[in-house]
């Protein structure tokens, strides 16, 4: 059985209320369509504050300030019970606040399409010279700003888009062609976004990983942007541009797009590049997603509910080789979502739990913990899209009972057994079962869990190539200690050695 | 006869619900005609 190793997990957050007021999909259409809309004044007035997204307990339990069984117990709804107090760090990550995350997309740019003013770059080098992460060698690629009449001539006459910081404009991001829409301002804020994201977790990873960034061999990206101009769209590698921002000399990397199904089915990946010994250190990273901030905000706004989306996610996980105590993932029980699985739930839960499970010769209680889609219900409930991981516990329990595994009185049991609150953004690729993951190493290292699964499903008929849906999944525990192959000595290749000779002989006498 | 036949239908699929295809697979022989069937994902 080949295991690989878990060696270490970050998990952060972007607090990016006014990115996503200006260039969320839904309010940035809003405004196309209807620019003195009610719907943008009511979603100004109610953004929530990093007061707010510091407190609330879905934001807590991702980057590790708040571990799953507090946090399950924590009263509901959780919007109504936020924290006496703010939290920016957790075990894993953090929640970084918008103004140090526009200075971060600075910092991730290249190409000189990030300005800022020059008195709000000054303070943000001050503040981020204290970042647990951010060292020296990103902080040199701070600019030290423009003047904000220049900032606001690009803006006027080059159609470069305000970022915005206390309602103020503080800099912008510049478009890098005049006529090629891959390029524009909106398509590379997004992408640069998404890049910071994936840096600013990446570093932690390095840094929870007690390693150093010239350890990492090997990066993977699975966010859900593409990166290239009109001749490559999508033509990707946002991998090496993260490894080289976060200092990590050593490191090459490429891209895995599988729509929200891509975290999974990149570890995946990555792990059979450890596992074959092609790579040692991997690292499987992704930022966020702009264009879903305030995606539903306007349900929330509909049901007078604090439109929760205005969060990046962000995480990173580092696999090497198994080293027989690390939690580690095994590879013999890998589920796959082929062309003929089927689109009902029952076949996709087939496919995803119950034919992995058989393989590694396990039943639907010999998991502890099954990780599917994590969005947060109090985000996703008001919306109309239902409490997603509930309805996943309820499939898996139903197909136990079909698979005469479980009890038909069993089933509400079993989905508080084996189950987690979500409390992942509604970020598309972020919450497909890898927020879990840090959680799930931690339990498995103190004996509070034996096997957790993980799960990622990716709509891939939003792309209009295909109606077909897809997923993946994977089993993570702790490794089980394989019998010791018997050592070969010179004596034993002496003895195989005068065998075959006799053998030969014996034949070339007859 | 089904009750569906010479009905027309309009399907309306969700990723983590009940898919389009596998709705279009139930009705396929219902006689009912479907002239439109889509899967959305709201999260």
């Amino acid at each position: 059985m080949a295991y690989v190793g878990i060696r270490g997990t970050a998990y952060c957050l972007n607090h990016a209320s006014e990115l996503g007021f200006h260039y969320g999909t839904t309010p940035w259409q809003e405004r196309v369509a209807k620019p003195d809309s009610p719907f943008l004044t009511d979603l100004a007035a109610k953004v929530p504050g990093y007061d707010v997204v510091s407190r609330y307990a879905p934001n807590l339990a991702y980057i590790g300030a708040l571990d799953m069984p507090a946090f399950a117990a924590a009263a509901r709804p959780c919007m109504e019970h936020l924290a006496e107090s703010s939290t920016r760090y957790g075990r894993y990550g953090e929640i970084m606040p918008e103004d140090e995350f526009l200075a971060l997309l600075d910092i991730c740019d290249v190409f000189d399409l990030i300005w800022l003013e020059k008195d709000f770059a000054a303070a943000m080098k001050a503040k981020l010279e204290s970042h647990p992460v951010i060292g020296p060698v990103q902080i040199a690629r701070l600019e030290a700003g423009h003047e904000a009449a220049e900032i606001e001539a690009h803006i006027n006459d080059e159609h470069a888009l305000p970022l915005y910081c206390g309602g103020k404009v503080v800099g912008c991001c510049r478009r890098g062609h005049e006529v090629d829409e891959n390029l524009s301002a909106h398509v590379l804020l997004e992408n640069i976004a998404s890049k910071a994201g994936a840096v600013l977790s990446l570093l932690h990873l390095i840094k929870n990983a007690g390693l150093t960034p010239d350890d990492i061999d090997f990066v993977v990206d699975c966010s859900e942007e593409a990166a290239g101009d009109i001749n490559q769209r999508g033509g990707g590698n946002m991998a090496k541009a993260i490894a080289e921002s976060a200092g990590c000399s050593h490191a090459s990397g490429f891209d895995v797009r599988a729509f929200c199904a891509a975290p999974v089915a990149a570890i995946i990946t990555s792990a059979s590049m450890v596992a074959a010994g092609v790579r040692k250190n991997v690292a499987v990273v992704s930022g966020g997603c702009i264009p879903k901030l305030f995606m539903n905000s306007r349900e929330h706004l509909k049901k007078n509910v604090t439109p929760l989306e205005c969060c990046l996610g962000g995480f990173a996980v580092l696999l090497g080789p198994d080293d027989g105590q690390t939690p580690a993932i095994r590879l013999d029980a890998i589920g796959k979502h082929s062309v003929s699985a089927g689109a009902s739930p029952q076949a996709v839960t087939t496919a995803l739990v119950y034919e992995p499970l058989t393989a590694a010769g396990l039943g639907f209680n010999d998991v502890d913990v099954y990780a599917p889609e994590l969005h947060d219900p109090e985000i996703t409930l008001p919306a109309g899209a239902g409490n997603v991981p509930e309805a996943n516990y309820k499939m898996i329990a139903a197909l136990a009972v079909m698979k005469g595994q479980l009890e038909r009185t069993a089933i509400a049991d079993f989905v508080a057994a084996h189950g987690v609150p979500g409390f992942a953004p509604t970020q598309g690729h972020i919450p497909s079962g890898v927020p879990f993951l840090g959680h799930a190493v931690d339990a498995i290292r103190d004996g509070r869990m034996q096997r957790a699964m993980l799960i990622g499903k990716g709509s891939l008929f939003l792309g209009r190539l295909t109606n077909l849906a897809d997923g993946a999944s994977f089993i993570v525990e702790k490794p089980v200690a394989q019998p010791a192959a018997a050592a070969v000595n010179a004596q034993d290749v002496r003895a195989v050695l005068l065998e075959v000779m006799e053998d030969m002989a014996g034949k070339l006498k007859g | 006869m089904s009750k569906l036949a010479g009905k027309k239908l309009i399907l309306l699929g969700e990723r983590d619900g009940i898919p389009s295809p596998a709705m279009e697979s139930v009705f396929a022989n219902s006689g009912a005609e479907v002239v439109f069937a889509a899967t959305e994902c709201f999260v």
